[in-house]
């Protein structure tokens, strides 16, 4: 280092702490072992959150909420130069976030990487994922393409079937009795306003977390002794392995994005029937088949509300699982923990696959 | 027609020929890289003074060595006879049209081929049974040999691209042979000869970082080290020469054809040509990528670079490979040979007199002598297996259904006329060849679509009356 550089250094030194940080980083290191890949899923997540900052950014731009919401993205797809790359990579980012915070989710819950200390790091990133797909739902509809104005009726119907309080949040959320320009502001503000404002913070929170008590790892390897487990340090090996990931799903995203761009339907028409085929995103599939089954049971109303109340009573014991199988001893509890995850799984996939078979 | 129409459903024979070329390429241009690769470091583990490293390199080269053998000699050679069938199921009148200029190109391509085939069995064969100059001399050999394939395919595949102006003088006169030369060493032979070059010197370094990976960095530690920096390096010339030689190459391709490369920018439109543009993008964003993945992962981590490391390298090098020769194959586009045949077969001076005469006249195996069906499908159908299959499926690549969606029969009528007339200012005469017929043949060809796109409503069940 020069001493031009030193001295700039030294004076950001001085008042940031480059060299306690650098010492810190230094000192941090990963566990290396046969479910190591597993470590990458959270860090893809945070990349593609970025891309859809950036090109979501982009399209603020261009997009205006309200009556020519269609036009306006009818004109980014098709009009403004790369307008199309910059709305497919916003859409397909979303899908792949969505994606891989699920396989990060299911990883730190195989892992158990739920147990004392993380259990706020497992509440924070299932409140991550909520937000996340409220996201998608919002972002869904913006377009206002028959495809999006159709779903989202769709999809309104699911709180409002929640009894006494539910037609009331349907209303709030629609702005009216009717899905139209007025519930295409009121997602557009939630989307971009209320929605960053409630996922930046607590974004921040879980990284800090990660930061604290460092990777978990899975039983096995903490039954080894130390002299048994391979670490690698965080800077720079791991954080090279981290940004290679990071290119990669970059590339993937890129090559989503303008080989499969996201299309724009016909403009939504409130006064024709709903085209065949209506569904929703493959996120929220699991949860619409898993309704429709229960419907199919208990027709009417006491279906509705035990198909939502026992899908409330499933989230719950999914979420609190940190408070259930506490105990670093892989016991019955633990066991048991491990079926429900699995159970879980299968039933997400099983769910999801009857839904697409069964869209026509 | 020299063979029935080979209609392949959903897929499209196009992707057929795709699928296997891909899949030739990824392995048939490591033959060529890897070719020299080997000889190369064994010439320089020979030059290594201190005995045990040198054993190190040789014993990791003569298992790389294997593995290049059994790719190259059997998924290669298998895959390129596997193009060889499908061209000529696929495309007949382009195959027979090679077929008659470059006869005396493919001869000496076998000639090659099989010295190819040969030196790379006694490579392999005679690690440390004979005298290891002697050796060196045999992966010599080989290397120029299968340069000399790449040398010669590339003149035919160029060829297809841009034909050139003095070939195209004596096309359709019987004496194209006469002009062979011309044809060969046509306006993107050399550009398109240095890119290929590259991608061959970066797959040899992609397919040695799959061997390299499966080295044991905490066993041999400077070892691994070495041999997967050094892989690494051969990805480093094709990094700097392609932006070049692309923007070369583009600069030599008719500049018609090279608009299609814009089309994309501003429209995603289904039924607009935008694919070749997002596939370019492909190309740039994912060499970068591979770049960077090999630098962060295998040059900065040589010891900790494992298998499935080795394997995205590996994947992220297919997506190139697919993106490249999907889109030198749409740039031709609307020719299958450059200026001189439509994608669909047609040749273009005989669009007037199948206009005359009928396109299903000329088709010798849809329809007998006196015009009688000896088929068992329709007028329609015949037609647009013939001159729509080619690039279009029913439901599947580009499925016409989709396309002409919401068309009622006049209006699939006046996109056929308009699609016969060809006029100059027709956006689809960029990319897509006139439909060429008589009148019935449009009419014959209105029909067949327009009962695929709207369907008639199913006749009401009849019960059985007692």
């Amino acid at each position: 280092m020069t001493s031009k550089t030193a001295s700039i250094y030294d004076w950001v030194d001085e008042r940031l702490g480059l060299t306690e940080l650098a010492a810190f980083a230094r000192h941090k290191t990963v566990p290396v072992h046969a479910q190591s890949f597993w470590y990458y899923w959270g860090g893809i997540s945070l990349f593609l959150f970025l891309v859809q900052c950036f090109t979501g950014v982009l399209l603020l731009v261009y997009y205006h909420p309200g009556a020519d919401a269609y036009e306006s993205v009818r004109q980014i797809t098709f009009v403004m130069h790369f307008g199309w790359l910059i709305r497919s990579a916003h859409s397909w980012s979303a899908n792949l976030m969505i994606f891989s915070i699920l396989v990060h989710m299911f990883s730190v819950y195989f892992m158990k990487a739920y147990r004392k200390p993380r259990e706020f790091g497992w509440l924070s990133g299932m409140a991550l994922l909520g937000i996340a797909s409220v996201f998608g739902f919002s972002g869904y509809l913006l377009p206002m393409d028959d495809l999006s104005y159709f779903a989202t009726k769709v999809g309104l119907q699911i709180p409002a079937a929640i009894p006494w309080i539910g037609p009331i949040i349907g209303n709030m959320l629609r702005g009216g009795l009717e899905v139209n320009e007025f519930t295409v502001q009121r997602f557009f503000a939630l989307h971009v306003v209320v929605l960053p404002a409630l996922f930046l913070p607590l974004l921040g929170f879980h990284l800090w977390l990660v930061q604290r008590h460092g990777n978990a790892m899975p039983p096995a390897e903490e039954a080894k002794s130390i002299l048994q487990r391979k670490t690698m340090p965080f800077f720079p090996n791991f954080l090279r392995k981290d940004l290679a990931m990071w290119l990669i799903a970059l590339n993937i995203l890129a090559l989503l994005s303008s080989v499969f761009p996201w299309s724009l339907g016909k403009q939504a028409d409130m006064l024709v029937p709903a085209p065949q085929g209506i569904h929703p995103e493959w996120y929220f599939m699991s949860p619409f088949e898993m309704l429709k089954l229960l419907g199919s049971f208990m027709p009417g109303e006491a279906g509705e509300i035990a198909g939502l109340l026992i899908f409330t009573l499933g989230i719950a014991l999914w979420v609190l699982i940190p408070f259930y199988d506490a105990n670093k001893a892989s016991g019955r509890r633990a066991r048991n923990a491990h079926y429900f995850g699995l159970i879980a799984v299968f039933a997400l996939l099983a769910t999801t696959a009857i839904g697409y078979w069964t869209i026509r | 027609m020299n063979y029935p129409f080979w209609y392949i459903p959903h897929l499209g024979s196009g992707w057929v020929i795709g699928i296997i070329a891909i899949f030739h390429v990824m392995i048939s241009q490591f033959a060529v890289g890897g070719g020299f690769y080997l000889p190369m470091a064994e010439r320089k583990a020979m030059r290594i003074a201190d005995p045990a490293v040198r054993a190190g390199w040789l014993e990791q080269l003569i298992s790389h060595s294997k593995f290049f053998f059994i790719l190259t000699g059997v998924f290669g050679t298998v895959s390129g006879v596997g193009i060889w069938f499908a061209i000529g199921l696929t495309h007949p009148e382009a195959t027979s049209t090679l077929i008659h200029n470059f006869v005396f190109g493919w001869a000496m391509e076998w000639v090659f081929f099989l010295v190819e085939l040969t030196t790379a069995a006694v490579y392999y064969y005679t690690w440390n049974r004979i005298d290891e100059k002697l050796h060196l001399t045999v992966g010599w050999v080989y290397a120029g040999a299968s340069a000399a394939t790449l040398i010669i395919i590339n003149g035919i595949l160029a060829f297809m691209l841009t034909p050139g102006d003095t070939w195209l003088a004596v096309a359709g006169t019987g004496h194209e042979a006469s002009k062979f030369w011309n044809a060969f060493f046509n306006p993107t032979y050399w550009p398109s000869l240095l890119l290929r070059v590259c991608v061959c010197t970066s797959l040899a370094g992609v397919w040695a970082l799959i061997t390299s990976s499966r080295m044991d960095g905490d066993k041999q530690p400077t070892l691994k080290t070495s041999m997967v920096k050094w892989s690494v390096a051969w990805l480093v010339p094709s990094f700097v020469a392609t932006p070049f030689l692309m923007v070369w190459y583009l600069f030599m391709v008719p500049a018609s054809q090279r608009a299609l490369l814009t089309l994309g920018i501003d429209t995603i439109n289904s039924g607009t040509f935008s694919t070749v543009t997002r596939m370019a993008l492909v190309i740039i964003v994912t060499s970068a990528t591979i770049v960077g993945v090999a630098y962060f992962l295998a040059y900065r981590n040589p010891t900790d670079f494992n298998l499935s490391h080795a394997m995205s390298v590996l994947l992220l090098a297919l997506i190139v490979t697919g993106a490249g020769e999907y889109s030198r194959e749409m740039l031709r586009k609307p020719y299958v040979i450059g200026r001189w045949m439509y994608s669909n077969g047609v040749r273009v001076p005989y669009v007037s007199r199948i206009n005359a005469q009928g396109y299903l006249v000329t088709s010798n195996w849809v329809w007998g002598s006196a015009g009688v069906a000896t088929t068992n499908y329709s007028r329609g159908e015949a037609i647009f297996r013939g001159e729509c299959g080619s690039c279009h499926t029913l439901d599947g690549y580009r499925p016409l259904r989709q396309l002409l969606d919401g068309r009622d029969r006049a209006n699939i009528r006046n996109f056929i006329v308009m699609l016969h007339q060809n006029k100059d200012d027709s956006p689809y005469k960029k990319f897509m060849p006139p439909m060429v017929g008589t009148e019935q043949d449009v009419n014959d060809l209105t029909d067949f679509l327009n009962a695929q796109v709207n369907p008639p409503a199913p006749k009401p069940m009849l019960t059985a009356q007692k």
